[in-house]
């Protein structure tokens, strides 16, 4: 299963589609729901347990979403949760034998980054109008190209950076695993536990910096934050 | 190993499900919670500032009702004692009526008594006269002067002399 560089491929209505790279979403789909209303059903005026933990959760999220993107930026709260919650499960995935990313697929990160980026545009363009198109050209007009060329390098930083931490994560183990005889089992262990922070790290990262984006385009800027 | 294909749309919509089933089914009850209890913790809020606006003004209720007892207590203590006063000074003014009509009383008595004294000793005088004339008219003594005898004697037992005799 695990052949570097090698894509089941499944063709319906003429387009290609990555089999693995849709079980292992739909996998992932799977595992975000369960855990999500496994947490949140049963909500007590009283909390104990684990509806403390997703109410910190929840909060937290609040607290930046409302820090990051104000006011207007609180319908994007449950996108925001949904994508980190979507990315850290799909980092973790690949972690575990005889599964894989999602997320080493370039087709997962440049999807999500590129529908971030076009909310962004949506959602500014909605939200200021002409003031929105205006920003491009600021401080002076020739400034458009710079900020042509940096409005392009978001989507494909923040997708590439996820894509190839996960999947240079996912080939390291399974270099190592073969690389090292079943009794050193410690260099992947490592690495293994290495792989967690960085799946952990590279989901944050993402959903942080959609955050940022998301907030040029919605926050007021004579709001006080 | 990088290679673009139809794959990137259905994750795009995969995602897009994900966020909407986890904001109908995860997000939104989170949130309902966290209002309902902000609801419920402000009323509480609320309804414990009334409940000690409440206890605030019975217990101004209360301490007038004590302060005006306490007052109504004094007057009923001090109407009691100007009575009492009132009625010691009566008894005392009745009291002294009455000692002074029983001792009036017991003066009349005595008087009374002393009369009834005087005027028995002058009957034993009359009749110790008489017997003691007798005695000297059996000595023969003449009739005329057996009177003056009796008549010089009784006007010596006057009243104001009586106090010599012992009676």
């Amino acid at each position: 299963m695990h052949e570097i560089g090698v894509r089941e491929i499944v063709t319906y209505a003429g387009l290609t589609f990555n089999w693995e790279t849709l079980c292992m979403t739909w996998l992932t789909m799977a595992i975000v729901l369960f855990i999500s209303i496994i947490a949140t059903r049963n909500m007590k005026l009283v909390p104990s347990g684990w509806q403390n933990v997703v109410e910190i959760i929840v909060n937290w999220l609040h607290t930046q979403a409302s820090v990051t993107m104000g006011k207007r930026g609180e319908f994007l709260e449950p996108f925001v949760l949904s994508l980190f919650l979507f990315l850290i499960v799909s980092n973790w995935l690949g972690l575990v034998p005889t599964l894989a990313s999602p997320t080493n697929d370039l087709n997962t990160t440049l999807g999500l980054a590129l529908l971030v980026i076009v909310m962004v545009h949506m959602l500014g363009f909605h939200f200021k109008g002409g003031a929105y198109l205006k920003h491009f050209f600021q401080p002076v007009a020739p400034f458009v190209i710079i900020n042509a060329i940096e409005e392009v390098a978001k989507p494909i930083t923040l997708s590439f950076r996820l894509f190839g931490n996960i999947l240079a994560g996912e080939i390291l183990i399974i270099i190592l695993l073969k690389l090292m005889p079943i009794w050193m089992p410690i260099p992947s262990v490592v690495w293994l536990a290495f792989s967690i922070f960085i799946g952990g790290v590279q989901a944050f990262i993402f959903t942080m910096l959609s955050m940022a984006y998301l907030a040029v385009a919605v926050k007021d800027e004579h709001e006080d934050a | 190993m990088i290679e673009l294909n139809a794959t990137l749309l259905a994750q795009v919509l995969n995602f897009l499900i994900l966020a909407g089933l986890l904001r109908a089914f995860a997000y939104k009850p989170v949130v309902r919670m966290l209002k309902k209890r902000q609801d419920t913790i402000a009323a509480n809020i609320n309804r414990a500032d009334a409940d000690a606006a409440a206890a605030q003004a019975t217990l101004k209720e209360y301490q007038d009702k004590l302060n005006s007892a306490r007052e109504q207590a004094q007057q009923i203590v001090d109407e009691a004692s100007r009575r009492a006063a009132e009625e010691r000074a009566r008894k005392l003014k009745e009291t002294q009526t009455e000692i002074d009509r029983m001792k009036k009383a017991a003066k009349a008595e005595i008087e009374r008594d002393h009369e009834r004294a005087e005027e028995q000793l002058r009957k034993e005088v009359v009749e110790l006269s008489i017997a003691a004339a007798s005695k000297i008219i059996s000595k023969n003594i003449k009739t005329e002067d057996n009177e003056r005898l009796v008549g010089d004697f009784l006007s010596r037992v006057d009243k104001k002399k009586i106090g010599d005799f012992s009676c």
